[in-house]
C-alpha cells in the first residue's frame, strides 16, 4: 500500500518517456536517472549519522541515567544538526610532523567505499539500487577498503598514538574480515546466490504457518552464523568492546586525533554509515529483508519491516557499545583465530550436511 | 558519445593504471609506493568488472586490495625505516628491472596476439560467479586443491619461522 518501490520505478520510468518526448536519447535519458539515482543514494548515506548519533547519545544517556542532549530543540533533536555546522567551521589543522598528502586522503579513502557500499543493499521489497549478482561479496569486499583509509590516517598524522591505532586498526580488522566472510557462506550456499535481494525473498514463508523462513531461525545453522557474524561486525566497526584502534583512555581515539573539522567528521559519518550497513546486511541475510513477522493486511510497508529489523540491531551495537569493557589486544585476535575462525569452519560444513539433506 | 561510453571508461581506467604503476616506481617514499600499488589494484578491478568478470573484480578486491595491501602497509609500519629515508635505487637494480619489465613486454605481446582473434571484449554483464564456481569445484578440481596445498605449505614453513626459538 505505502510501498516506495513501484513508486520509485514509476517516476524513473515517467522520467525517460519525459525525456523522450523532449529529443533527448534513450541512452542518455537513462544515464541521466542513474546518475539521479546515484545522488539520492548518497544523499541516503550522508543522511544516516545525523540520526545514528543522536540516537547513540540518547541511547548512552538513558544507559547511565542521564537525559543526554536536551536544548537544541524539542528532546535535543537538532543537536546533531548543529554538532556538524560546527565540525564544518571548524579550523582544519594539519600538524607540522604530518604528511599532508596522506593526511588529506586518509578521510576521503575511509568514506569513499561506505558511498559505494550501499549500491547493492535491498531497503525492502524491490528498493534496491543495482541488484549486483555478486552483492554480499561485493559489499564486504568493498567496505574493507575503508581500512587503508585507517591505515593513512595513523601514518600519516606523525604521531605515536596514531601510528599505534592504525597498527592495531590493520591487524584487528583484516583478522576479522575472515570470519565475517565465512559467516556469510552459509547463507550463500543455503540460498544459492549472493545477491542480497535474491537472499532476502528466498526467506519468505512460514514454517507450520507461524515462524517465519529466516535464515536466523534455522535450528543451530542460523544462530550460529548470525552470533558470528554479529560479533565480527561489531570488530569490523570498530566499536566497543572491539575499539582497540580507536581506545580512548590509552591512544587518545587513535589513527583519527589528529584529524579535525570537516575531516573528522567525515571519519565519524564512515563509522556510523559502516553500523548501519552492517546492521541493515544481517537484516536482508539473516532476518529476511523486508519480510513482515507477521501478518499485517499490506498496511505496514517492507521497507518499514527493513528500517526497524535495521535499527533493532543497530540499538544491538549501542547496547554492546555502553555495557561491555574493551577487550584486551592479544585476547581480542585470539577470539578471532581460535574461536569464531574454527566455528564458522564447522557451520559451513553444517550447512553442507543440511543442504544434502534437503536435496535428498 | 553513448556507444563509446565502454571505450571511454576503458580509456580513462587503462590510463589510472599506467599512471599508478609509474608511480609506484618512481615515487619517493616506499609507503607512497604501496599506496600507489593500492591505487592500481582497484583500478585493475575496475577493468576486469568492464569486461564482465564481474567476480574476478570483486575478489581482486578482496584479497589484492583488501588483504595482501593492507598487510603490505602493515609491514613497512612496522619495519624500522623513517618516513623521511627515501629509498636509492641503484644503476644495477635498475638495469634488472629493465629487462624484467622487457620480457613481460614480449610475453605480454605474443599474448595478446593470441587473444586478439577471440572476439568481442565489451558486452553486457552475465554473471560470473555460478560457472566459476562449477569449474572450480567440477574440472578444475585437482589443480585448485592443488594450489590451496601449496599455500598450507606456506602457512605451516611461516608458523615454523615465526615460532620463538627455543635452545
Amino acid at each position: 500500500m505505502f510501498e516506495l518501490a513501484p513508486l520509485l520505478t514509476q517516476f524513473f520510468a515517467d522520467f525517460r518517456g519525459f525525456a523522450a518526448a523532449r529529443g533527448i536519447s534513450p541512452d542518455m535519458a537513462l544515464l541521466i536517472s542513474k546518475v539521479i539515482q546515484t545522488n539520492l543514494v548518497v544523499l541516503f548515506v550522508v543522511s544516516i549519522p545525523a540520526v545514528l548519533v543522536y540516537v547513540e547519545r540518547k541511547v548512552s544517556a538513558f544507559m547511565q541515567a542521564r537525559l543526554g542532549p536536551m536544548r537544541t530543540g524539542p528532546w535535543g533533536i537538532f543537536q546533531t544538526f548543529a554538532d556538524t555546522i560546527k565540525l564544518a567551521f571548524k579550523e582544519d589543522v594539519v600538524p607540522e610532523g604530518a604528511d599532508r598528502w596522506v593526511h588529506f586522503m586518509a578521510p576521503v579513502v575511509v568514506v569513499a567505499p561506505v558511498l559505494v557500499c550501499y549500491a547493492p543493499l535491498p531497503i525492502g521489497q524491490g528498493l534496491i539500487p543495482v541488484d549486483i549478482d555478486t552483492g554480499v561479496l561485493f559489499i564486504l569486499a568493498i567496505s574493507g577498503m575503508s581500512t587503508i583509509g585507517i591505515l593513512l590516517g595513523g601514518w600519516g598524522s606523525g604521531n605515536k598514538y596514531s601510528m599505534l591505532g592504525g597498527l592495531r586498526a590493520a591487524a584487528q580488522l583484516l583478522s576479522y574480515e575472515i570470519p565475517r566472510v565465512l559467516s556469510v557462506v552459509p547463507v550463500v550456499m543455503l540460498y544459492g546466490s549472493m545477491s542480497l535481494q535474491t537472499i532476502a525473498t528466498s526467506q519468505q514463508g512460514r514454517w507450520f504457518d507461524v515462524i517465519p523462513q529466516w535464515f536466523i531461525f534455522y535450528p543451530v545453522i542460523g544462530q550460529l552464523a548470525f552470533l558470528i557474524f554479529l560479533i565480527s561486525s561489531v570488530a569490523e566497526t570498530n566499536r566497543t568492546p572491539f575499539d582497540m584502534p580507536e581506545a580512548e583512555s590509552e591512544l587518545v581515539s587513535g589513527f583519527h586525533t589528529e584529524f579535525s573539522g570537516f575531516k573528522f567528521a567525515l571519519f565519524f559519518l564512515a563509522e556510523y554509515a559502516y553500523v548501519f550497513l552492517a546492521a541493515a546486511m544481517a537484516a536482508a541475510l539473516f532476518l529476511g529483508g523486508g519480510d513482515a513477522p507477521f501478518s499485517t493486511g499490506g498496511i505496514i510497508p517492507s521497507w518499514f519491516w527493513f528500517l526497524l529489523k535495521t535499527f533493532a540491531i543497530v540499538f544491538l551495537f549501542m547496547w554492546f557499545r555502553w555495557t561491555y569493557p574493551r577487550l584486551r589486544v592479544d585476547r581480542l585476535m585470539q577470539f578471532c583465530w581460535k574461536f569464531l575462525m574454527p566455528w564458522s569452519f564447522v557451520n559451513i560444513v553444517l550447512t553442507g550436511f543440511f543442504v544434502l539433506l534437503r536435496m535428498k | 558519445m553513448l556507444e563509446n561510453l565502454p571505450s571511454i571508461v576503458f580509456y580513462v581506467l587503462a590510463a589510472a593504471l599506467v599512471l599508478s604503476a609509474i608511480a609506484v616506481v618512481v615515487l619517493p617514499s616506499i609507503f607512497y609506493s604501496a599506496v600507489a600499488l593500492g591505487a592500481g589494484l582497484t583500478v585493475m578491478a575496475g577493468i576486469f568488472v568492464l569486461f564482465g568478470a564481474d567476480f574476478l573484480g570483486v575478489a581482486q578486491i578482496l584479497v589484492y586490495v583488501g588483504g595482501v595491501m593492507i598487510i603490505m602497509l602493515f609491514v613497512i609500519m612496522l619495519s624500522p625505516q623513517t618516513r623521511d629515508n627515501f629509498q636509492k635505487h641503484s644503476l644495477n637494480q635498475s638495469l634488472r628491472g629493465i629487462l624484467l619489465a622487457l620480457a613481460s613486454a614480449v610475453s605480454l605481446l605474443q599474448g595478446f596476439q593470441v587473444f586478439a582473434g577471440m572476439g568481442d571484449s565489451v558486452r553486457d554483464m552475465v554473471p560470473t560467479s555460478a560457472g566459476l564456481g562449477r569449474l572450480l569445484l567440477g574440472d578444475l578440481l585437482l589443480p585448485f586443491e592443488a594450489i590451496s596445498l601449496i599455500l598450507l605449505v606456506a602457512l605451516v614453513g611461516a608458523a615454523l619461522f615465526g615460532q620463538d626459538k627455543l635452545s
